[in-house]
């Protein structure tokens, strides 16, 4: 194993406490490759990975998304790169809210400051630590934007960045296959239904 | 496609491209005029319909190509609930693109009942309201409905029931697949009594007329169809249209005047093109169908010295009895999955409660809607039932646990004409073209509320007797704006309390027709795109006499 790779899988594994071990063991390859590109573009120094954020405001942002839909024995956002979702969408779709992540990200470097002094960054801080430091925010414009985005980026098209191997879509059973017959669930194909 | 200069009289220029707009630009057309249709609204898809969009983050962030609505920040609207209120931010919007609403709308097609034009003689006056007869009746308008059902393509059962309008010829397609929305509601009727009648929808559910019958995509409502199975105006009557070779339809056109000379005449139009130029097109007549809003939007912002009101609003009734359109919903959840994401919005109504009953002690009625369309991201944004958690391990343990397995309930309920509802110009908003916003002023009667509330409740029992594991509803809402606006340009006998008569000539203009959901007098159970269809069918017919003989600018 490289040194990188292994600083791979330290970033890994330290952003990933909680995750249910047996999940973990079963999806290591999966998770190794749907989880590394915050890592993996700081590392490589690719610029083309994140258009609109640093990588620290990536890692910053990438940790809200994970508190918001957790990795837990099914992936969460992490895993389906909603964070690369939101870097893409600050460039195109939703350009008009760049300043509102930038000034967000102030927010929430002074409530993770206001919380355990002496925080350097929200995404260091221990998961317990950053539910509280998001449930102090979670009425604020800023929260909500990004619970919208990372909503977004979690059941949008894997096309736009997030979504990653349809995890999302895979999590609530959503079949895109676009054409569908019928019967479609469990009461439409009970013989009293049929006609 | 034929394209005419501006500067030569065509014989019509249509306003609008939509339920009515396709659907005169095409009888007209056929019957060997010249018409231009002018439309606010982009191509969208049009003749090339495999490329609407069916990825829901593209759909909610549409592109210039990718519109179907209008858009609040270019086309802004302001709202209040009384004439003593400053009007706020409006959320009203329409469909807005060739072929109107008709392109992404869920294709409800239930025909008004007999019944429902003269109810003002049946249920007796209610005071304070505008509830009047219709100037026609039923069986007049009936075999334009046939007309209409059969040259959109509609597919539906045909029932014998005091609660369904009685049909004197079959739909042209059978129903749509019954989702399990649609068979729960089944069960919960049948406990409690009550009948459920499947479709009628605009939508095919097998190949009808050279097009495609559905795939059940599920990216339905709201989106434009991939297959051309959804039978909007584009698919349908526009092609037809352009084909004669005597019409075209210029769409980034936003008319924002109908002229007339000095005998009060219409002589065209002048509309902004894509580049926001001023145009003109002369015309010998012309058809304004540009909806139960912006119709009479529009007849406001035509001033002159001869109709310093307004165009054709001598009576003061442009913009009045405005019915922007009332629903309410009850959401239940249920043991087994649905899917209810494939397949149409709809396609199940419980029509029981159509009329209305002087024992409930209000009047109101409306038909109940079996659905449970929910789009990945709308699920997950605001699918799941009111009090769960918005986010973290329980918010991701709630999306699985609700995901499929629930249904809605929406209703779709009367509205009482009221005289104080409206539409006018806003004193100090303006759009993107510097022109006055539309305001709107609306708060509902009494009795529509109690309505709503009535059937919030009924949705809630059928749930309950279907076997839901849990059941909710939100307060009632009465509404800011809607696709159903209804009402503003009415349709009657007397020039002093309507303005278009039965024929849809606006009384003050021979050669004005006004041809859309504004001239609907009550509006019906809040389901009015087959009533503006067949309307529109019996107009053109009506039109094309008056052209052939030449009376159409003969004063009556």
């Amino acid at each position: 194993m490289s040194a990188r790779t292994t600083s791979r899988r330290a970033f890994l594994v330290e952003s990933m406490a909680g995750v249910g071990a047996a999940w973990f063991a079963a999806h290591y390859a999966g998770i190794l490759e749907a989880g590394e590109f915050v890592a993996h573009a700081a590392q490589t120094g690719q610029p083309a990975v994140f258009q609109f954020f640093t990588r620290e405001q990536a890692l910053e942002i990438e940790a809200m998304t994970s508190q918001i839909i957790p990795t837990d024995d099914t992936p969460g956002a992490r895993e389906a790169h909603v964070v690369q979702f939101i870097d893409r969408a600050l460039t195109t779709f939703e350009k008009n809210q760049q300043t509102a992540y930038v000034q967000g990200l102030t927010e929430l470097q002074a409530q993770s400051q206001k919380l355990v002094p002496g925080a350097v960054r929200f995404s260091a801080l221990t998961s317990d630590q950053q539910i509280q430091v998001l449930t102090a925010m979670e009425r604020t414009p800023f929260f909500n934007l990004v619970r919208t985005h990372t909503i977004s980026g979690f059941f949008a098209h894997p096309s736009h960045g997030g979504n990653a191997n349809k995890v999302g879509w895979k999590l609530v059973s959503y079949d895109d296959s676009l054409h569908h017959t019928p019967p479609f669930g469990y009461y439409d194909a009970q013989p009293t239904a049929r006609r | 496609m034929m394209q005419f200069t501006p500067s030569s009289e065509v014989d019509f220029v249509v306003i609008g491209s939509g339920a009515a707009g396709g659907i005169m630009a095409k009888q007209l057309s056929l019957a060997g005029y010249s018409v231009v249709v002018l439309e606010q609204g982009g191509w969208g898809k049009y003749g090339h319909e495999q490329d609407w969009t069916k990825d829901e983050w593209v759909n909610d962030h549409p592109g210039p190509d990718d519109e179907l609505m209008s858009d609040p920040e270019r086309q802004p609207n302001t709202f209040r609930r009384t004439a003593n209120d400053k009007a706020g931010p409006g959320t009203h919007s329409y469909g807005c693109v060739v072929g109107g609403g008709t392109v992404s709308y869920g294709g409800s097609s239930w025909r008004h009942l007999p019944w429902e034009f003269n109810e003002a003689s049946t249920v007796g006056p209610i005071a304070g309201t505008g509830l009047v007869d219709w100037p026609i009746s039923y069986a007049e308008l009936e075999p334009y409905y046939v007309q209409a059902e059969w040259e959109m393509g509609i597919s539906g059962e045909r029932v014998s029931s005091p609660f369904v309008a009685p049909m004197s010829k079959d739909y042209p397609v059978p129903p749509v697949a019954l989702k399990a929305s649609g068979a729960l509601m089944m069960t919960g009727a049948s406990k409690l009594g009550l009948h459920v009648v499947r479709g009628p929808l605009a939508v095919i559910s097998k190949d009808y007329m050279g097009r495609s019958g559905c795939v059940n995509c599920g990216m339905c409502s709201g989106f434009g169809c991939h297959v051309r199975a959804r039978s909007s105006s584009a698919v349908t009557v526009l092609p037809i249209a352009v084909k004669t070779g005597r019409c075209e339809i210029r769409a980034r056109s936003y008319v924002h005047e109908i002229t007339v000379n000095s005998s009060g005449r219409v002589t065209g139009v002048v509309y902004f093109d894509a580049n926001k130029r001023p145009v003109r097109q002369l015309a010998k007549a012309v058809v304004l169908s540009a909806n139960g809003t912006e119709s009479s939007r529009l007849l406001l912002l035509s001033k002159s010295a001869q109709f310093p009101n307004g165009l054709a609003n001598s009576s003061g009734v442009v913009g009045r009895y405005l019915m922007l359109g009332n629903t309410v919903s009850a959401s239940g959840l249920f043991e087994h999955p649905l899917n209810d994401y494939k397949g149409l919005v709809t396609g199940a109504a419980i029509v029981d409660y159509v009329p209305t009953d002087p024992k409930r002690g209000f009047y109101g009625g409306g038909r109940m809607t079996a659905r449970g369309f929910d789009t990945p991201i709308n699920f997950g944004l605001r699918g799941l039932q009111p009090g769960a958690p918005r986010w973290g391990a329980a918010y991701k343990k709630a999306l699985v646990a609700e995901a499929n397995h629930k249904m809605t309930i929406t209703s779709f309920v009367t509205q009482l004409p009221l005289d104080t509802n409206r539409v006018d110009l806003d004193p100090d908003v303006k759009d993107a073209w510097g022109l006055p916003a539309m305001r709107i002023t609306s708060q509902s009667h009494p009795d529509d509320i109690k309505s709503m509330e009535f059937f919030r409740q009924k949705g809630l029992d059928v749930l309950t007797a279907a076997g839901a594991t849990k059941v909710w509803a939100g307060a009632v809402n009465d509404s800011r704006g809607s696709a159903h606006n209804r009402g503003t340009c009415r349709m009657g006998n007397d020039p002093r309390t309507s303005v278009v008569d039965k024929f849809h000539r606006a009384h003050d203009v021979p050669n004005l027709y006004i041809v859309d959901g504004s001239n609907l007098v009550t509006g019906g159970r809040n389901h009015p795109t087959m009533t503006i269809q067949a309307l529109a069918f019996r107009a053109a017919e009506h039109l094309i006499k008056s052209a052939k003989a030449g009376t159409l600018n003969r004063s009556r």
